[in-house]
């Protein structure tokens, strides 16, 4: 969704220099204005700009949201496999349970979390909080500290431990 | 979604209007309350996949088949699937447009019925029997 914005803004930017321009200059010569949605975008993109933490954590969480999308197949294969019966249930339980399974759940479990603190970040810039300079970059860094911390202490507690 | 072309009269027109605004007021507002109710489906799905996982189909019926857990789950699960699908209308949205826009939205719409269709099929199957 900040993917989104970042990409209107510019967009509207555009926009609005071309209406500027065509006030204040009248009917000088102007480059080409007709908008469409494939010829966006019209400044400078992502490899112009220094990159920068919070707009990696609008990518990830936007890629999270992609991971999770597909990650619910994952938690309805397992409900589908219990609902019918035992040995589909087994199957289920060794594909998950391989060492390529456990991986694909930890990152399942990291996306989700990510994602749902991204989520929190986005109900604070809702209430036009932290989006100062230093702010915003703190919450990022928290976003992404905080999901990793949160799923290894997940996955030691309820898995590696107990 | 956008389809015809932005002209400079449109954009030179303060009384342009971009996109159908209560729709995507009422997106906004349902991303945001299915994202806020999603905490609650996590913490669910934490309980129940550590008490589950590995386990065998009896624990799986006692543990997801007591409707205290099982009804919750399903319902929560219905959320997240409209929360799914909102989301990946707004990445369809940015990438694509016309008729093959529609196509993915409808696929993102049939794969987030599955998804409901069936988590929610299998909950009440434990449910209900078992």
């Amino acid at each position: 969704m900040a993917v989104a914005t970042l990409r209107l803004g510019q967009g509207s930017l555009a926009a609005l220099e071309v209406s500027n321009r065509s006030k204040l200059r009248g009917a000088r010569r102007q480059p080409e204005i007709s908008m469409s949605v494939r010829s966006r975008p019209l400044s400078p993109h992502l490899q112009i700009y220094r990159w920068t933490i919070t707009m990696t954590m609008s990518i990830v969480h936007r890629a999270t949201g992609i991971a999770n999308y597909a990650g619910s197949a994952l938690l309805v294969i397992w409900l589908l496999a219990a609902a019918a019966g035992g040995t589909a249930l087994d199957t289920a339980n060794a594909v998950y349970g391989s060492w390529f399974g456990q991986i694909v759940l930890f990152g399942y479990t990291w996306s989700l979390v990510h994602h749902m603190l991204g989520g929190l970040r986005h109900f604070v810039w809702d209430f036009i909080l932290g989006m100062e300079a230093g702010q915003r970059e703190a919450l990022a860094w928290g976003n992404l500290i905080a999901s990793v911390v949160l799923t290894l202490l997940i996955w030691t507690l309820f898995v590696w431990v107990l | 979604m956008r389809e015809t072309v932005i002209t400079r009269d449109i954009v030179a027109n303060p009384k342009s209007k971009y996109g159908d605004a209560p729709a995507s007021t009422r997106h906004f507002i349902t991303q945001r309350v299915t994202g806020a109710i999603n905490i609650a489906f996590l913490l669910l799905l934490l309980f129940v996949v550590v008490r589950l996982a590995g386990e065998d189909r009896s624990e799986m019926v006692a543990t997801i088949g007591n409707g205290w857990i099982g009804i919750p789950l399903a319902l929560l699960l219905v959320v997240v699937t409209i929360h799914m699908r909102n989301g990946m209308r707004d990445i369809l949205e940015d990438y694509f447009a016309g008729r093959i826009y529609r196509l993915y939205m409808m696929l993102n719409t049939l794969f987030c019925i599955a998804v409901a269709v069936l988590g929610v099929g299998s909950i009440l199957k434990l449910v209900f029997w078992g």
